[in-house]
C-alpha cells in the first residue's frame, strides 16, 4: 500500500517535472507570460483602492482582509492550473474519446490525466498570491496557513472543475469557472440570503476563500480541522464519482501519441 | 465592399446556428452583473445618494452596459484567434485571396458581434430592470443616437483586439498584451466611471481608448449632446487609428512572415 503510494507520488512528480520542461522550452515566452500575469492580476487593486476610498471596510473586509482574499484566489488558481491544468481539459479528452493513452498506464487516471500539461502564466499567479501575503502582515504561523489554504483550494477547485463538464457544453464549463473566479475575489459578507447558501454548498467558496481568510485574521484551529476534512472529503468523493463515470467511457478507436 | 457584406451575412448566419452557446454566455454576465449589483448595495446606504456624481440606479445601469459591450466583443477569444492564425502559419493563404485580411476580418468579428448584441441587449434589459425597477429614459432620438455610438464602440474595440492579435507577428504569443489591455479596459472604465478616479487620471484615461468604448454606457445613464458630440468626435479619430494601426502591424508583419511548407 505504502510502496503504491510512494511510486504513485514518484510519477506524479516526474509527469509534472516533464510538463513544466515542455513549457520552458521557450524561455522568452514562458517569463513574458508569467510577467504579464502578475501585472494583469496587480490591476485589480486599483480597484480595490478606489472602493475603499468611498467607505472604509466593505462587509467587514479592509484592506488586508482584501489583500488576502486576493492573494489566496490566485494562489489557489495558481497550484491548480500550473499542477493540474490536464484536469481542466478533461471533458475534452472524454467527449473526444482520447482518454485511452492514460488508460492503460498502470497508475491512477484522474491523476495522470491532471498533471500532464501545465500553464506557464499560473507560475504568475502563484508568485502573486505570495507578494500580496509579505506585503500583508506576514507571520510563520500565518504562512504556513496560507501556503496550506492555497494548496487545500486548488484541489477544490480542480476537482469542482470535473462536475462542471457534467454539462458536456464548453459555455456552461466556462460560465461555472468564471462563477467561481468571480465569486472567489469579492467579500461573501456583500452576499446574503440564497446566494450565501450556494456559495457555502454548491460553489464551495466558503471552504477555498472565505473560512480561510476568517482564519488568517483570526486563527481558529476548529475551522482549520473543518476545511481539511472537508478538502478529504471532497478529494475522496471526487475520485469516487469519476471512477463510477469511468465505466460508461467509450473510446473512439482514435490513434494519438502522447509526446 | 460586397464581398465583406457577404462575410458578413454569412457570420451573422452561422453565429445564429449555434444560438445555444449564449446560454452560458448569459450566466457569466449575469454572474458580473448579480455582483456588482450586490457590491453597489453595499457601498450605497439610501438610493438616492450619489457617489462621484452617479445614483445606484446609474452605477447599475452604467456597469451593465458597459459590460455589455466587453461580452460582445469576446476579445480574449477574437485575439486568440487571429494568434493561433498567425502561429500556424495559416495567414499565409490569406496573401492571395481578394480582399484586405483586416478588413475581412473586422466584418467578419461585425456578423457575430451584431448576433451576440441583439442577445445580450435583451438579457441585459430584462435583468438591468429586474435590478434597479426601470429602464433608463432616453427619448427615441437619444436613443438612435446612443446606438450610433454603440455600434462604434464595439467597431473600436474589435479592431483593437485585431491590433493586438496581430502583435503575434512581433511577440510569439500576445495574449499577455490582451490580458493587460482587457484589465485596464475592465477597472478603467468598466467597472468604474472615470469621475471615480483622481483628476489626474481621469485627464490621462480621457485620451485612452477606453473612453470612447464606454461612452454608450456615459450617455444612457445621463444624455446631453455635448456628450454625444464628444464622444462621436472621439470615436470617428480613434476609429481612424485603429484601422491604420491594423494595416501597419499586418503589412509590416507580412513582410517577415516565414512559413515553411509541407
Amino acid at each position: 500500500m505504502l510502496t503504491a503510494a510512494k511510486n504513485q507520488i514518484k510519477v506524479t512528480i516526474l509527469t509534472t517535472k516533464y510538463a513544466v520542461m515542455r513549457e520552458m522550452l521557450n524561455k522568452a515566452t514562458f517569463l513574458s507570460n508569467v510577467i504579464f500575469m502578475i501585472l494583469n492580476n496587480s490591476t485589480f487593486l486599483i480597484q480595490w483602492f478606489l472602493l475603499l476610498s468611498i467607505k472604509e471596510s466593505i462587509g467587514g473586509y479592509d484592506i488586508h482582509k482584501i489583500l488576502y482574499l486576493w492573494g489566496l484566489a490566485s494562489l489557489s488558481y495558481g497550484f491548480a492550473h500550473f499542477f493540474f491544468k490536464g484536469a481542466f481539459h478533461i471533458g475534452e479528452l472524454i467527449n473526444e474519446g482520447k482518454l485511452d493513452s492514460y488508460m492503460v498506464q498502470p497508475k491512477n487516471i484522474l491523476i495522470s490525466v491532471s498533471t500532464s500539461s501545465c500553464s506557464p502564466s499560473a507560475m504568475g499567479d502563484i508568485i502573486y498570491g505570495f507578494v500580496l501575503f509579505f506585503v500583508n502582515q506576514p507571520s510563520v504561523l500565518n504562512f504556513f496557513l496560507y501556503t496550506l489554504f492555497g494548496i487545500t483550494g486548488a484541489l477544490i477547485i480542480v476537482l469542482n472543475s470535473l462536475s462542471f463538464w457534467f454539462a458536456r457544453t464548453d459555455s456552461i464549463a466556462d460560465a461555472g469557472m468564471n462563477l467561481m473566479t468571480t465569486f472567489a475575489t469579492y467579500p461573501g459578507t456583500i452576499f446574503k440570503g440564497v446566494t450565501k447558501i450556494i456559495l457555502y454548498t454548491v460553489v464551495p467558496l466558503g471552504a477555498t476563500a472565505y473560512i480561510p481568510i476568517d482564519v488568517l485574521t483570526n486563527f481558529d484551529w476548529k475551522y482549520t480541522l473543518i476545511i481539511l476534512g472537508f478538502t478529504i472529503l471532497f478529494v475522496f468523493l471526487a475520485f469516487f464519482i469519476f471512477y463510477r463515470g469511468l465505466k460508461r467511457y467509450a473510446s473512439s478507436n482514435l490513434m494519438s501519441a502522447r509526446i | 465592399m460586397k464581398k465583406y457584406l457577404y462575410a458578413f451575412k454569412f457570420e451573422v448566419m452561422t453565429t445564429l446556428q449555434y444560438a445555444f452557446n449564449f446560454i452560458g454566455k448569459m450566466v457569466s454576465l449575469f454572474l458580473m452583473i448579480f455582483v456588482f449589483m450586490n457590491l453597489w448595495n453595499f457601498m450605497y446606504d439610501d438610493p438616492s445618494q450619489a457617489i462621484n456624481g452617479y445614483t445606484k440606479f446609474q452605477m447599475i445601469w452604467y456597469v451593465s452596459i458597459s459590460e455589455l459591450i466587453y461580452f460582445v466583443t469576446r476579445g480574449r477569444q477574437t485575439c486568440e484567434e487571429i494568434s493561433k492564425h498567425i502561429k500556424s502559419g495559416n495567414i499565409a493563404y490569406t496573401i492571395n485571396k481578394p480582399y484586405d485580411y483586416v478588413v475581412y476580418t473586422l466584418f467578419t468579428l461585425l456578423g457575430r458581434s451584431f448576433v451576440s448584441s441583439a442577445f445580450y441587449t435583451t438579457f441585459i434589459m430584462i435583468i438591468g430592470s429586474a435590478f434597479t425597477g426601470a429602464l433608463p429614459a432616453l427619448t427615441m432620438v437619444e436613443l438612435l443616437a446612443t446606438v450610433l455610438v454603440f455600434a462604434l464602440a464595439v467597431t473600436i474595440s474589435l479592431l483593437l483586439v485585431i491590433a493586438i492579435g496581430l502583435f503575434s507577428f512581433i511577440f510569439e504569443d500576445s495574449s499577455p498584451m490582451y490580458w493587460i489591455y482587457s484589465k485596464i479596459w475592465l477597472i478603467c472604465g468598466t467597472l468604474f466611471p472615470i469621475e471615480f478616479f483622481p483628476v489626474w487620471a481621469q485627464n490621462i484615461l480621457k485620451f485612452t481608448p477606453v473612453y470612447v468604448i464606454t461612452g454608450p454606457s456615459r450617455l444612457i445613464v445621463n444624455f446631453t449632446v455635448e456628450g454625444f458630440v464628444e464622444t462621436l468626435i472621439a470615436q470617428i479619430i480613434y476609429l481612424i487609428f485603429t484601422v491604420g494601426l491594423c494595416e501597419l502591424v499586418y503589412r509590416k508583419g507580412m513582410k517577415k512572415l516565414n512559413v515553411n511548407g509541407g
